[in-house]
């Protein structure tokens, strides 16, 4: 289950992270988005998970990264 | 009977928790593991040893062996530890047998991700990380004309400067559009690549690595632009956890791969405290767990695990992140979120930028320093920085963090107080510039 759960952070991470730094790098510098290896994995968060999430607002996004396993679960009170 | 405290781990994590335990408690025997030959160094300085900014790898190192001998830590160098048995509290070490404890606290520190391509175990590809490592690898770089940094996360953007520094022919490649972009925003990294380029480095971004190739050695890199020969690879690819130890134990790992622990770097099993690269913990205004932070970040856990270890809990706090490093001629730096993770993650957020100058403008020296805010919508509360300058940056991160942790808004940066002396700080201050930037978009 961890892994599980590792996996949907790293890969969810990731294309995030590439669809932003496309926006970004044809805004301030006019460059390509980054490049990647085609594959049907790489498709399925490009082009459904991608802009899927895009569509929540964050506080539904927020409490669904937050359900995840992590150290928040555990007790940080004295913050 | 001492209590017997065992440390897997000689960085900042596992020598932290050394010298907390043995400040709480001066009669527990402190018992620690390290795979190195050295302990309490610091492997953030190997780059700037390697650009002959610093002239020898010896004046990295805090404390010698003997220092630690007087002390009483009993160190056991170059040893690896091969289990953990948590119900009968001992770890296997295989010259040793079965090691028991009282408590245990775990600083396995991280690895570097491996990229899934041919020719990755090849000699002549070099993994920054040990002190006697690089000090060989040093004497190796006196041979090599032509290096390739393979990605640029952080390490990448040190070594990059580095061996541009001594004179190499560098070649940077990074499958991004720009340096370090899950970290940093491209327009804090363009006057980096600009310094780069006088530096003489090659940049290949939007490249991908596709081998690296040769039979024994490395003698080339293939890349999605063709192929690039080279004498050496420093790879510069991002660190992941090193918790093979912890998860063969049953220890609780979260979504990111670190050691789940409380408040008090506590793990999921009885009397196991964890610290540093090898855990995970909250950010603070998200809550989300965040792994792989700075040497400070372990220091610190650790002098809280290390005190939890040998009796005494204390607390450790969701964390801000505080960040900067040297790319090129440039100090770059942040807090929590840039336009880049904020995006991504979908976090709203208000812009404020400004430039301004490190003293006054009439004063010799004086450097640029781009300053951005990021702020939640309404609140105003500081959510995020990053920065670019030619001083100034260290300080102005760790501010920003504290105000970050503190709740300050945008309101109350605007307006803040701040040294004017022509040697050290301008009349306006670039954060405050920035926020009141910030301010007049949200209106």
């Amino acid at each position: 289950m961890t892994r599980l759960f590792w996996w949907v952070r790293t890969n969810s991470q990731k294309y995030l992270l590439e669809a932003v730094q496309a926006d970004l790098a044809q805004r301030y510098l006019g460059r390509p988005p980054p490049v990647g290896r085609p594959s049907l994995q790489r498709a399925f968060w490009k082009y459904v998970f991608v802009p899927l999430y895009r569509r929540l607002p964050w506080n539904v996004k927020h409490t669904v990264i937050k359900a995840m396993p992590g150290s928040h679960h555990r007790d940080w009170s004295a913050r | 009977m001492a209590r017997e405290i065992v440390v897997i781990g000689g960085s900042a994590a596992g020598m932290g928790a050394a010298g907390a335990a043995k400040q709480v408690d001066p009669e527990a025997r402190i018992i620690v593991f390290t795979e190195q030959q050295d302990v309490a160094y610091s492997p953030c300085g190997i780059p700037y040893v390697h650009g002959k900014e610093i002239d020898s790898f010896d004046r990295l190192i805090l404390q010698g062996k003997k220092f630690y001998e007087d002390q009483g830590f009993e160190i056991h160098y170059e040893t690896i530890v091969g289990g953990i048995n948590t119900k009968a509290h001992t770890v296997s070490v295989p010259a040793m047998g079965d090691v028991r404890y009282d408590s245990l606290v775990i600083g396995t520190g991280f690895q570097y991700e491996r990229p899934d391509i041919p020719g990755v175990d090849l000699d002549g590809l070099y993994w920054v990380r040990d002190l006697r490592n690089a000090e060989r690898w040093d004497q190796l770089l006196d041979g090599v004309k032509t290096a390739v940094v393979a990605e640029a996360q952080p390490i990448g953007v040190e070594m990059a400067t580095a061996l541009a520094h001594r004179g190499i022919e560098t070649h940077l490649v990074d499958p991004h559009p720009w340096a370090m972009a899950e970290i940093a925003d491209p327009d804090i990294m363009a006057p980096v690549e600009e310094s780069w380029r006088e530096l003489g480095v090659n940049l290949h971004f939007n490249t991908r690595l596709e081998a690296f190739l040769g039979t024994d050695k490395v003698r080339a890199v293939r890349t999605s632009d063709g192929e690039i020969a080279v004498d050496a690879v420093v790879m510069g690819t991002k660190k992941v956890p090193n918790n093979r130890l912890a998860a063969e134990a049953g220890l609780k790992l979260g979504s990111t791969g670190g050691i789940i622990v409380d408040q008090h770097m506590r793990a999921s099993a009885p009397d196991v405290f964890a610290a540093g690269d090898a855990v995970e913990v909250p950010q603070g205004f998200t809550g989300v767990p965040v792994q792989g932070l700075s040497g400070s970040h372990a220091y610190a856990q650790g002098k809280v695990a290390g005190s939890g270890a040998a009796g005494k809990l204390r607390d450790y706090q969701p964390v801000y992140v505080p960040w900067g490093l040297v790319g090129g001629k440039w100090m770059i730096g942040g807090v929590s979120f840039g336009e880049a993770l904020a995006g991504a993650l979908g976090i709203p957020f208000v812009l404020g930028i400004a430039e301004g100058i490190s003293r006054a403008r009439y004063y010799p020296d004086f450097k640029k320093i781009r300053v951005k805010l990021l702020a939640e919508p309404g609140t105003l509360k500081l959510i995020g920085a990053q920065l670019v300058g030619g001083e100034g940056v260290k300080e102005r991160c760790d501010f920003l963090a504290m105000a970050a942790r503190k709740g300050l808004t945008l309101h109350d940066i605007a307006w803040m107080e701040n040294v004017y002396s022509p040697a050290m700080g301008a009349l306006n201050e670039p954060m405050a510039l920035a926020a009141q930037n910030g301010l007049s978009k949200a209106r």
